[in-house]
């Protein structure tokens, strides 16, 4: 029975509205936009409540050293400058470009070094020194190539073999700087192109829309998984350029 | 350790090549001119017994063929003291200057190379190397050099192009004595890029076999090149054929 009350249509009540005489007073308030309001305005009193009594229950004693470098200005605290917003984006893009440039500027130079080096190494033998396996992660070791090649003069027989133990170890440490910069320049390159790539990415105009996530790659170098994801991949909204 | 570095300089198993052991290691052959690099490759200079020096050049693996094949264990190089070499393919004349070491002031190396810049740097090496005859030529013709190259002993090709069996065989039979030796570096990529290399090589080996060549031994460069291929043999060996 009720339902088919429902389904007559009745009379539409109107909202009441400000009247035209009172219309310089705004809208008119009806209880809805009331509740939020006083729920607004006790929030704050509270708040308020809240710091006076934090006010006079401090400690007149407390100090911290940072204190001393506080400031005010016209009564308002300053707070200490937000390094996030130091630089526009402008001055962000530039550098980051500067970045990869420095960097594949480095990724050049071990990539040439190592190439000098390997020219004199030749893997001559199957001594196995060069399949000697040692990790070697580190980035951080100096790259004193030290090159004290000049005069390269040798009795061809009768090596002694205290020489003969020290020209190894040369050998070897050569070899094993070899590695090393191999891999260095591996991994420099790899920071390159991720770097170029976000870059890339950062300052393309237009609307763009990820179309596959990033991934992991199986064989990544120790310690540089990070780099060997395969980038996202975006596609760009097409615009028309005049 | 005072004094500079040492190094200890010693024959390697093939005539004429030489391996330097010391804080390097490396493939060196005699220099015929002392006193100058090529490439700007390492020279290291050593003192005999009698007082003299010897010097010798590094010979990088990593930039020439050859020197890749000797490392990788040819069992025959075929390119001693008093080879007369004929060279396909010679480029800038790296690998073409060691060859010339190699067979020294009794042997001779013919360099042909088609490309006019790398040809330039070739003559030029030639200029301080008498055993060195540079042909800038299209190695496709054989005919347009005949004058200038003799019989030689063992044929050396790194052309790089689809038709490299049909060129050598072409050479060969012009200048290659019966009997003579070749020694072709395959570059898979260069000829067949979209099968796997084995079957490129066994394919390259099958047409020289047409050819009158015997191939005995293939190797790959496997540490030094990626994808290439040495084959070795003799030319024109055992029983004549009826016709030709």
């Amino acid at each position: 029975m009720s339902s088919l009350r429902n389904a007559v249509k009745r009379k539409t009540h109107k909202e009441r509205s400000q009247p035209a005489a009172r219309a310089r007073l705004g809208l008119l308030e009806k209880k809805k936009d009331y509740v939020l309001r006083a729920r607004d305005f006790h929030k704050k009193e509270d708040a308020i409540k809240v710091l006076k009594t934090k006010a006079a229950y401090r400690n007149p004693d407390e100090f911290y050293f940072g204190m001393e470098k506080q400031r005010t200005k016209d009564g308002v605290h300053q707070a200490r400058g937000d390094e996030s917003n130091k630089y526009t984006a402008e001055e962000l893009r530039l550098m980051k470009t500067q970045d990869v440039k420095y960097v594949g500027l480095k990724a050049s130079m071990e990539a040439k070094k190592a190439e000098k080096l390997r020219a004199t190494l030749h893997l001559v033998g199957a001594d196995g020194l060069a399949e000697e396996d040692e990790s070697d992660d580190e980035m951080t070791r100096g790259g004193g190539a030290g090159d004290d090649d000049d005069a390269a003069s040798a009795e061809t027989k009768e090596l002694d073999p205290r020489l003969k133990k020290r020209l190894e170890k040369k050998r070897r440490v050569a070899y094993q700087l070899l590695k090393e910069r191999e891999s260095r320049a591996a991994k420099l390159k790899m920071m390159t192109s991720e770097m170029a790539y976000q870059k890339e990415v950062q300052s393309a105009r237009g609307h763009k829309r990820k179309i596959k996530r990033e991934k992991d790659e199986e064989d990544a170098l120790p310690g540089l998984a990070h780099l060997k994801k395969a980038p996202a991949q975006f596609k760009w909204k097409r615009k028309r350029l005049k | 350790m005072k004094g500079g570095a040492k190094v200890v300089v010693e024959k390697h198993r093939h005539e004429g090549i030489f391996v330097a052991r010391g804080k390097e290691d490396a493939l060196v052959t005699k220099n015929l001119v002392v006193g100058e690099s090529v490439y700007g490759e390492k020279r290291i200079s050593v003192d005999e017994e009698d007082g003299t020096k010897t010097e010798y050049r590094v010979w990088n693996p990593f930039r020439s063929k050859v020197a890749a094949g000797i490392l990788g264990g040819l069992d025959n190089v075929h390119i001693k003291p008093g080879t007369k070499l004929l060279y396909l393919g010679a480029a800038a004349g790296t690998t073409v200057s060691h060859c010339s070491d190699v067979v020294g002031p009794t042997g001779c190396v013919y360099a042909v190379e088609f490309s006019h810049r790398p040809g330039r740097d070739l003559v030029n090496m030639a200029k301080k190397r008498t055993n060195v005859i540079p042909i800038i030529e299209d190695a496709r013709h054989p005919m347009r050099y005949r004058m200038l190259v003799g019989m030689v002993d063992t044929i050396f090709a790194d052309v790089a192009q689809p038709d490299q069996a049909r060129i050598v065989a072409l050479n060969a039979q012009y200048f290659l004595k019966t009997g003579g030796n070749f020694i072709i570096s395959i570059k898979a990529n260069c000829i067949d890029s979209t099968v796997p290399a084995e079957a490129v090589f066994a394919r390259e080996v099958k047409k020289l076999q047409q050819e009158q060549f015997k191939p005995a031994e293939q190797l790959t460069l496997e540490p030094y090149e990626r994808d290439h291929a040495i084959v070795t043999g003799s030319y024109r060996v055992g029983k004549k054929k009826s016709k030709d």
